[in-house]
């Protein structure tokens, strides 16, 4: 039982680490298209985000995948296929010479993100005050309350 | 009145502009006798001379007709309408026609003297198509070739007498339909005339208001009032048809059939041709018959007569005309000058909206941009929206407040800047501040408008001087160019100046001015580069001049031996890079081979032609490596602006090397397979001109428009720092930009939109100045004035920039469609615009200012950035043009898409005193191979090249007069040379002419002769975009396919 908290602890952290690094992507497009920031310092700080936010998501759902968590992993998957595709595109990276042009794009698609890494996070927290809750009661029966 | 009418403007706004555009155009033509007499300016006096006038030319007719004639000149000024009744009796016979353009005409004697003269000046033009036109009808009547437009003097009767007469047949050879051929289309015609005529009085006082003063004419007014029943009338036939309607009730019944008419005599080909131009502007629009069933030719299609850019670039100038203060054209130009009024409105105007801005263009001696200094005052601007103050704010208060034009902001004047106003609200300074009457004006800017102090001029050369440099002596040339230049750098004494080589390794040269000799310093870490000296390596030329030019002297010595083949590109980029990175400037690139080491290195690509036709194409004209596209982000940010020379002749991936141009402002020179004997002197020279062109440091241009409407995209060689700053670290006056505009509001309130260029800028001489360029334009709220005011010329360069972007993200075939389908979809929009009026049949229809964008449209598509498939031209070629086009102005884009074909044989021989006399070889020929006659020498002008292109019959007299020994032999050997005699002078000094026209690229002589193949084909035939050649339509073709594809629905 041990385990399986640690795995929604870990969850937890990741998918938070996740939602915080896409409203801050977000909160970077907002503020080029409000001209608070130049294009090279937008560009510079999420290019900086994107990949380790490739490998946590990636991660996340491997670890789902193994630890037999099948609906999460499925939730997951699309969003990782995704990523892998941009990646194997190249287009991962934000365009610097180019950003005003998919500005729009860039915006809905962190927007899809974010409310995406939201829903699973929050799957994620019920999951773990679930699993937090059996080990500290130890108590079985309580399955039966839900 | 005059004011009074821009009142109204808003209700009708679909009239103005119709006539507006005769209007501006008639009066050049000089002022015909009659009117002259007539418009004295006073209604009394205006009518009476009119009745005679009248009467006189009716006479003959009266036989015929009823005698209306001297009613009209008794009862029209009284009550119009009664009039009217009378004319359907008399109507039926076509004799009555007589009667009813007399009536008609009544009505333009009222106007006042201006309106008055402009309406008898278009006559002489009107009239004559009208006779010819009319083919349907048959009485053989061969009068109409006799009276032409000479008829200046009340050549509104005469032509009415052959008309009714029967018009003449002639001409229609285009097999017009019968259908129309009503027994009395002479008869509407001529209703249909005068009706043009007479609403154009009442229509230009609108305009005037901008004008000034206009005599009010009573009566008019109320009918102007009177019209809202035209409107339906308004869309199909065009802002002529409604006055008369609205004037004369009844007769709307009647006319309603006249539009087809008028519309049907358009129809004629003959008419299309830029010849008939008057012609054009009075009428709604041109078109020319097309066979009836798509894709079979009627024999009776002739394509002579399809419309031909063949004298240039005819810019619109009826707004220059209407709104004296806007800035010249060659700094703006709209794609039309009628802005929508709506979103639906813009909807429906499938061309592009927008603008193309060429910030700095040259200017004509004499109309230099006036420099203001504002001093310690200030630059005035707008509190709110940051516009500058120009001459359309209008001062209120007593001179206290002004009023800004975009956002109707109330400002402050401040103190030093005010002057009281006189009695017409203008201020009294008027005259002693250019700010307030022209258009574009250059201002100081303090020191708020720097972030640094102003920059010196920088160029920075980073030369390749690996083996193939060296071999084909490019190295040589560039070291002499760039030693002759030193004196016309601009900016002395302040103008800086620094070298990098580069093969495998990297060279850098300390300049020190306490130096005899330059030091070389070789770095061969290529992974992590550092700078051998922090300084010294960016030197002051005065001071540093003679090391400078022992450089130079050097160079090519130094590298001669180089047997080295790498090169190390990226790294060289990069060490340029951390030299400029502390001032910014212009960086030159003379680039031999594909980069091969370090960062940035390519890959050879595009040799698989399988790739073409797939999803992948487009990979390969964007670049390669995401390091470019980095780099010239980074450049950009500090202020450096990236030159490409390129010139080997394999694979140097210009797609990447271009990218580093594009988003720092810069251009893209390519020279395929230089060599110095031959491409040296294009190369001097455009290197020449890089050089000491007036350039404009770390600018930033915005354009502001006013409220409601926003400009969404921008297009050209730049990059966006925020949502609608271009970033311009070196801009000059060969660089145009292009933008598209979008409606914010669902409906415009205003009545007009202003735009403002500003441009802020560090002079060469050091100064930070801002160059503000305002224009006006008029809110619409009828789809075909936008068609009568567009602009063919900006709408191709938005086209092609639109199309070539497409082709970097798309297949060439996508980019091909696309632009096929934006001019049928707008071609499409116009002729719903006018069939229910008109029985189109299988015509094409198109506005008179569009005539020409078909044919545009078909030479964007075989263009060489969009042509054909892999074989049509390499990789490098395409992309090199594709850059250039991107950035060309559009003067110098129509050009190249349209280039002049001029045949010189029969000039050479013509003995002239005068060499200079040119006038005769100035008629440009359609681009085909038939205007190719084997007897003559030609030659094709696109601005970028020169082809001199020698018939087979030539005569050997010519050839060996222009050749000398060498005449007989395989033209790809001769060298195109001075001989000694008259006529080869001749050639030369037209030669020189032609590359004086456009200075701005140097086109290089080829010579071929006719037959020599593959060379004819590669350098001429090619390029003869009318005809068909390999995959792609001709003309015709082209036509054909796009009027199916109108049809089609």
């Amino acid at each position: 039982m041990a385990w399986d908290l640690l795995l929604w602890i870990i969850s937890f952290f990741v998918s938070l680490a996740l939602v915080a690094s896409v409203f801050y992507q977000v909160i970077c497009l907002t503020d080029l298209e409000a001209d608070y920031l130049n294009p090279f310092e937008t560009s510079t700080r999420i290019n900086r985000l994107v990949i380790p936010e490739f490998i946590l998501q990636g991660s996340l759902c491997l670890l789902f995948l193994f630890t037999w968590h099948w609906v999460f992993f499925l939730v997951a998957l699309p969003v990782t296929v995704y990523h892998a595709m941009l990646y194997n595109e190249r287009r991962y990276l934000i365009d610097v010479t180019e950003v005003f042009r998919t500005i729009s794009f860039e915006k809905k698609l962190r927007f899809t993100k974010l409310g995406f890494y939201i829903f699973l996070f929050i799957m994620v927290v019920f999951r773990l005050t679930l699993s937090a809750v059996y080990s500290f009661t130890e108590d079985d029966d309580l399955l039966h309350l839900f | 009145m005059g004011t009074e009418n821009n009142k109204g403007y808003p209700k009708f706004p679909a009239r103005p502009a119709p006539s507006s555009s005769p209007y501006a155009s008639a009066p050049p033509p000089g002022i015909p006798p009659p009117s002259g007499g007539p418009p004295t300016g006073s209604d009394a006096v205006g009518f009476r001379p009119f009745p005679p006038s009248a009467s006189q030319p009716i006479r003959p007719f009266t036989p015929s007709g009823p005698p209306p004639a001297p009613q009209v000149g008794a009862m029209r000024p009284a009550q119009p309408s009664p009039f009217v009744s009378q004319i359907p009796g008399s109507r039926p016979p076509p004799p009555s026609s007589n009667s009813f353009p007399s009536t008609a005409y009544g009505p333009p004697p009222p106007p006042p003297p201006p309106p008055g003269a402009a309406p008898f000046q278009r006559f002489p033009s009107p009239p004559f198509p009208t006779t010819q036109n009319p083919p349907p009808q048959g009485p053989p009547q061969t009068l109409a070739g006799h009276f032409s437009p000479p008829m200046s003097l009340r050549p509104q009767q005469q032509p009415m007498a052959p008309v009714t007469m029967g018009p003449p047949p002639q001409s229609t050879t285009s097999g017009l339909p019968g259908a129309n051929a009503s027994p009395s289309p002479a008869d509407f015609n001529m209703a249909a005339r005068p009706g043009f005529q007479q609403s154009m009085p009442p229509v230009t006082p609108s305009y005037p208001g901008v004008g000034g003063s206009q005599p009010s004419f009573p009566g008019y007014p109320s009918k102007q009032v009177s019209q809202p029943p035209p409107m339906p009338f308004q869309s199909s036939q065009g802002p002529p048809g409604p006055p008369p309607v609205s004037s004369y009730p009844p007769h709307t019944g009647g006319f309603a059939q006249r539009p087809n008419i008028v519309a049907q005599q358009n129809l004629h080909p003959s008419y299309a041709p830029p010849t008939s131009n008057v012609q054009g502007l009075v009428e709604d629009f041109n078109s020319l018959s097309l066979a009836s069933i798509p894709g079979s030719m009627e024999p009776g299609l002739d394509h002579r007569s399809f419309p031909r850019p063949l004298d240039g670039d005819v810019e619109p100038n009826s707004f220059a005309e209407m709104y004296p203060m806007n800035c010249h054209s060659r700094y703006l130009r709209l794609t039309t000058s009628a802005i929508p009024n709506s979103q639906s409105l813009a909807s429906r105007w499938h061309l592009p909206l927008g603008a193309v801005v060429c910030p700095l263009a040259e200017t004509p001696e004499g109309e230099e941009v006036p420099l203001i200094d504002f001093g310690s005052t200030g630059i005035i601007r707008c509190r709110r929206c940051r516009t500058y103050v120009n001459p359309y704010v209008t001062f209120t208060d007593s001179g206290r407040k002004w009023r800004c034009n975009i956002c109707s902001m109330l400002n402050d004047v401040p103190g030093e800047y005010f002057s009281h106003l006189d009695a017409n609200g203008r201020r009294m300074d008027m005259d002693q501040r250019p700010e307030l009457t022209k258009g574009s004006v250059e201002i100081i800017a303090p020191t708020e408008y720097m972030v640094r102090p102003p920059m010196p001029p920088i160029y920075f050369f980073l030369i390749d001087v690996s083996i193939s440099a060296t071999k084909s002596g490019m190295l040589e040339v560039v070291a002499q160019t760039i030693k002759s230049c030193l004196d016309n750098l601009p900016g002395y004494p302040r103008t800086q100046i620094g070298f990098i080589t580069y093969d495998s390794t990297l060279h850098f040269y300390n300049m020190k001015s306490s130096l005899s000799q330059p030091q070389m310093m070789v770095v061969t870490d290529l992974d992590d580069i550092f700078l051998p000296l922090p300084d010294d390596l960016l030197v002051n030329l005065s001071e540093s001049r003679t090391v400078v030019e022992a450089f130079l002297d050097s160079l090519p010595m130094m590298f001669q031996d180089n047997v080295n083949v790498e090169s190390a590109f990226g790294p060289a980029l990069r060490a340029a890079f951390m030299v400029m990175n502390q001032l910014g400037g212009k960086l030159l690139i003379f680039q031999n081979s594909l980069p091969s080491l370090g960062a940035g290195r390519l890959k050879l690509r595009g040799d698989d032609p399988r790739v073409y036709g797939t999803d992948k194409e487009y990979a390969l004209r964007v670049a390669e490596d995401p390091f470019y596209k980095q780099m010239a982000a980074d450049c950009t940010k500090f202020q450096i602006g990236i030159n490409v020379y390129a010139f080997s002749d394999k694979y140097t991936d210009i797609a990447s090397l271009g990218t580093l141009a594009k988003y720092t402002g810069g251009q893209v020179y390519y020279y395929p397979g230089f060599q110095s004997s031959v491409h040296g002197d294009k190369l001097r020279h455009e290197l020449a001109r890089d050089l000491t062109r007036e350039t404009a440091w770390e600018a930033v241009m915005r354009i502001r428009c006013g409220k409601g409407i926003r400009f969404t995209s921008y297009h050209g060689n730049f990059m966006l720092r925020s949502t609608d700053l271009l970033a311009l670290p070196a801009v000059d006056c060969d660089k145009a930009y292009a933008m598209q505009l979008s409606l914010e509001e669902t409906l415009l309130t205003t009545q007009t939109v202003y735009f403002q260029v500003a441009l802020l800028y560090t002079a060469s001489c050091g100064e930070r100045r801002i160059r503000v360029h305002t224009s006006v334009a008029p809110v619409v709220a009828d789809l075909g004035e936008m068609y009568r005011q567009a602009d063919t010329g900006s709408i191709v360069s938005l086209y092609a920039r639109l199309a070539i972007e497409k082709s970097m993200s798309a297949k060439l075939d996508d980019a091909r469609n696309a632009i096929q389908q934006k001019i049928v979809k707008a071609l499409k929009e116009y002729r719903n615009l006018h069939a229910v009026q008109h029985r189109l049949g299988s015509r094409l229809i198109y506005p008179e200012t569009l005539k020409f964008l078909p044919l545009y449209g078909l030479a964007i598509i075989k263009s060489t950035p969009l042509q054909g498939g892999p074989a049509d031209a390499s990789l490098d070629e395409r992309c090199a043009a594709g850059f250039t086009m991107m950035a060309l102005p559009v003067k110098k884009l129509l050009k190249l898409l349209y280039p002049n074909l001029i045949r010189v044989d029969e000039w050479l021989l013509k003995p002239s005193a005068d060499h200079d006399d040119l006038r005769d070889v100035s008629n440009r020929l359609p681009l085909a191979a038939e205007s190719l006659d084997s007897r003559g020498l030609y030659i094709y002008d696109d601005g970028f090249r020169l082809v001199l292109w020698f018939g087979r019959m030539l005569s050997p007299d010519i050839a060996k007069n222009l050749l000398g020994n060498d005449f007989a032999a395989e033209l790809s050997r001769v060298t195109f040379q001075e001989q000694g005699n008259g006529m080869s002078k001749k050639l030369m000094s037209l030669v020189k002419k032609l590359r004086e026209n456009d200075p701005s690229y140097h086109p290089m002589c080829f010579l071929v002769r006719q037959g020599e193949q593959p060379r004819e084909g590669f350098l001429l035939l090619r390029h003869l975009i009318e005809d068909q050649m390999g995959g792609s339509s001709g003309y015709v073709d082209w036509i054909l396919q796009l009027q199916r594809q109108i049809q089609q629905n």
